[in-house]
């Protein structure tokens, strides 16, 4: 009852229905362009451009005086683009590595934006508060006109991706094949990291410069334990990132008005953690339980053989032998002999003779003739 | 040497004073090459002589400080749809969300163009494909879960849907099983039948006279290249190699003596 009423003033609550909506747009486009991100392992460029970006945004109102979305976003783009270029050639012109160019550049530009926001804000105007919720975001303050350009752009980077996700594809998984097959690869290379910066700008607002990359990597690297197809981690990755968007804005917007982008994060981390643990194949839960089945299946087949062998020097196959012998007999200890031959005995592969005294029994023999058979193929 | 005398329409590569610096570092040094059509050649040279730069530098991925590649004829940019190319299989992130099908279908998508997703004729030739390197019971595998020897496999498979003329393949035999080893030379020599060049880098010397047709051998320079008997002697070799070389071959060697690097080059 309380959450359809909740549900409900969503549709019709002004303030609740663009910030779910803004939220929405941008953790679709950032999930699915992250995707792209994580897989060709520029996972911090996301960091270094949504850093970056911070000084467009003050230049922005500082040239223009205006606090027009569209004006800031433009000025985020153009300084996290500009940043990004200024990355790679870096990279390309000096000695210095990737993740080093990365923190080069982030903290430098990040750096000359605070003091632009300082400077901005000492200004004797009385429009230029505000300018600091792009450090953290606030969801609250998102506007319809905010959330059109949002879902302008989005919208953009989204078809973009799809006309041209075969080449996409391709420039990710093998960009020398696609090369040599006369794709444009540079051109393509260039293409993808602006969609990334749009990505960014669009959520700026909403979770601010100093977490955005969160919003980059995690939808994407938790999407990537569910499925081994390239469209559905990227459909899935804007799932996750829809879920933690609307959900982190909505709570930092009713509960206590608290910073959205930090909120944005927890959930989209726990998304991540759910993910890391549960998912099937590779999450680590169940790479534990089959590690498990394997090592139990390992010693059972280990008790097993090595009672074999010791049946071989003998005419009489039922033959009993000591837990002791076994238990020297097995690498590593041998605590579980006792535990395995109750577990073979149940099978009826093994039958207690006396005591600790044990002896295969005639399918127990076959079987490790078999299990012998296999190994030496 | 002998690919002198050979005619420009019996020529599927042509090479010449191909030069590739990186930085003032040069990797290969005035190189020249004539590859004649229908044979299986391989590429030798110890680490570091340019043989994977040499076939990247012909593929244009790598921009050659000088120099100028015909392939059948016509500059590289327009044969494009003749051409197939192996990468190394190291070369890529093999973890990649991806099926064994998808990645041998990605072979089409020059001839697919912009935009067009491949479709019903693509998925028959890429099954195909990999009916022919033994792989198509694995074409909906997830390509983290194959072995060395079937990842080779299914880049063979993607290169064969390329339907190309020439051939580049980047040591397609590197750290792979015995099997493998033996499909991806019945493979080769099927489609030297079908009158393709197929250029090899290689690094087994011991199989060489057994594997192909034609040799060239590099070392930041071209030591010689021509037919295998000819030009794969011991003095080659030992150039090459700067005498390192521990393999001494068991064949003729009284008709190449008169080999000698100084005639080898134009």
């Amino acid at each position: 009852m309380e959450l359809f009423g909740f549900l409900g003033e969503i549709i019709t609550d002004y303030t609740l229905r663009t910030v779910a909506l803004g939220s929405a747009i941008l953790g679709i486009i950032s999930g699915a362009l992250g995707s792209f991100a994580v897989l060709r392992k520029q996972s911090l460029l996301g960091d270094a451009i949504s850093h970056a970006a911070l000084p467009g945004i003050a230049f922005a109102f500082i040239l223009t005086g205006i606090k027009s979305p569209i004006i800031l976003i433009i000025g985020a783009a153009v300084a996290g683009w500009f940043g990004t270029l200024l990355m790679l050639s870096v990279i390309k012109n000096t000695r210095i590595k990737t993740d080093g160019a990365l923190g080069l550049i982030l903290s430098t530009f990040f750096g000359f934006g605070l003091v632009l926001l300082t400077y901005i804000q000492k200004q004797p105007q009385a429009n230029q508060a505000g300018l600091d919720k792009f450090l953290f975001g606030q969801a609250s303050t998102l506007l319809q006109s905010d959330v059109i350009i949002m879902g302008i752009l989005g919208a953009i980077a989204l078809v973009i991706l799809m006309l041209f996700w075969k080449e996409f594809k391709i420039l990710t998984f093998d960009p020398d094949f696609g090369e040599s097959i006369g794709l444009p690869i540079r051109l393509l290379d260039i293409l993808i990291t602006f969609l990334l910066v749009i990505a960014i700008v669009i959520g700026l607002q909403t979770v601010g410069v100093v977490l955005m990359s969160a919003m980059v990597v995690a939808p994407a690297a938790a999407a990537r334990q569910w499925t081994n197809h390239l469209g559905l981690m990227v459909v899935l990755a804007g799932i996750f990132g829809i879920i933690a968007g609307v959900s982190g804005a909505i709570i930092s917007s009713v509960g206590a008005k608290l910073p959205t982008g930090p909120i944005i994060v927890l959930c989209i981390s726990l998304i991540v953690g759910i993910s890391m643990l549960f998912a099937p194949n590779r999450g680590l839960v169940w790479n534990w339980i089959r590690r498990r089945i394997n090592r139990h299946r390992l010693h059972l087949e280990a008790v097993l053989s090595d009672l074999y062998e010791l049946t071989l020097h003998h005419e009489r196959r039922d033959h009993p032998h000591s837990v002791r012998a076994l238990e020297t007999m097995s690498i590593g200890g041998g605590e579980f002999v006792r535990n395995s031959l109750r577990e073979l005995q149940t099978k009826g592969w093994v039958k207690n003779v006396s005591g600790d005294e044990w002896a295969l029994t005639e399918s127990g023999l076959a079987k490790a003739n078999d299990l012998v058979k296999e190994r030496q193929v | 040497m002998n690919d002198r005398n050979l005619e420009s329409k019996d020529l599927s590569i042509e090479v010449a004073d191909l030069t590739v610096a990186y930085g003032d570092k040069p990797v290969l040094w005035d190189i020249d090459l004539n590859v004649p059509k229908g044979i299986l050649m391989a590429i030798v040279g110890p680490n570091g002589a340019g043989k994977t730069t040499m076939i990247k530098s012909i593929l244009g991925l790598v921009k050659p400080a000088a120099g100028r590649v015909l392939i059948l004829g016509k500059p590289y940019h327009k044969q494009r749809h003749l051409i197939g190319y192996v990468p190394q299989r190291g070369s890529v992130d093999w973890d990649f969300p991806t099926s064994v099908l998808d990645v041998v279908m990605m072979g089409r998508y020059g001839a697919l163009g912009w935009v067009k997703r491949p479709g019903k004729k693509e998925r028959d030739m890429a099954l195909e494909a990999l009916d022919k390197v033994g792989m198509k019971k694995f074409s909906d595998r997830q390509i983290s879960q194959l072995s060395g020897g079937q990842q080779q496999r299914v880049f063979l498979a993607r290169a064969l849907v390329q339907e190309a003329e020439v051939y580049f393949m980047d040591e397609p035999f590197q750290g792979v099983d015995a099997i493998t080893e033996r499909a991806i030379i019945t493979l080769l020599r099927e489609l030297r039948e079908a009158g393709k060049t197929v250029v090899v880098v290689h690094h087994d010397l011991q199989t060489v006279p057994e594997y192909f047709d034609w040799v060239t051998l590099i070392n930041v320079r071209r030591i010689a290249s021509g037919p295998v008997d000819e030009v794969f002697t011991d003095e080659n070799l030992k150039t090459a190699y700067g005498g390192r070389v521990a393999f001494i071959s068991h064949r003729k060697q009284e008709a190449n003596e008169h080999v000698d690097i100084g005639e080898d080059r134009e």
